[in-house]
């Protein structure tokens, strides 16, 4: 007699690994040490995002800057990326606290 | 950063229906600017947007270069008055039809507000993506 979750396994690792062949980030999250890579590769990105932003901040205040909507979408993009590493930053903390809370 | 790829799609429109009001101005602008009837006339500016390939991984669209209207030889007006006339009274208008540009200022400035809903709605939608992972 087969396992009740037996159906249910091999479509949650069919769609998982169709997910990690879709995508570039979730295959080097397998690695050892994946998850810190994939988090300081994402502080460089905001690095980047917020150095833009604030190249066009000066270019605002100084009057050189061509164009109003892209220093409006490049802070809306800082904000954002801010706002997601943040996050994933939490969630990781978060599971790391939760296995810390592991009884042994 | 690629996550927020539509940012930067809108953004590029931005840029091209903002120059397309930049050259409907520069239009308006010189729409009564009159030139000697020996002279070339001022030529209507007109933008050519190119979209930029999917494909390509950028999206978005560009100006590909900017291009001369109307007529070159402009409209030639019979004004015996006029400093800049000919000995026959004669100058040179530029060939601008003003309802033309006026239909072409409200594209563009649709256009240009589209775009911009787009990145509102972007945001938010990436600001809810984020909610998630507040729980």
């Amino acid at each position: 007699m087969s396992s009740p979750i037996g159906g249910i396994l091999p479509v949650g690792i069919g769609a998982v690994s169709g997910v990690a062949g879709a995508t570039t980030g979730v295959p080097a999250a397998q690695n050892a040490d994946g998850f810190a890579s994939i988090l300081a590769s994402s502080f460089d990105a905001l690095q980047g995002t917020q150095k833009t932003a604030d190249t066009l901040a000066t270019q605002a205040a100084t009057g050189d800057l061509k164009d109003v909507h892209d220093y409006m979408i490049a802070s809306s993009e800082a904000a954002l990326a801010t706002e997601m590493v943040v996050t994933i930053k939490n969630k990781a903390v978060e599971a790391f606290n939760e296995i810390m809370r592991m009884p042994v | 950063m690629a996550v927020f790829d539509t940012l930067g799609i809108a953004g590029s429109s931005l840029l091209v229906h903002r120059k397309w009001m930049d050259a409907v101005s520069d239009n308006m602008a010189n729409i009564n600017t009159v030139n000697p009837y020996g002279d070339e006339p001022f030529r209507e500016r007109l933008v050519v947007a190119q979209a930029v390939d999917y494909g390509s991984g950028e999206g978005g669209v560009r100006v590909a270069r900017a291009e001369f209207g109307g007529d070159p030889n402009g409209r030639v007006v019979y004004e015996p008055d006029h400093p800049l006339a000919n000995e026959e009274g004669y100058v040179r208008y530029p060939d601008i039809d003003m309802g033309d540009q006026m239909v072409a200022l409200m594209m563009a400035q649709r256009g240009y507000q589209a775009n911009l809903a787009v990145v509102e709605r972007a945001t938010s939608a990436y600001q809810a993506a984020l909610q998630l992972g507040k729980g």
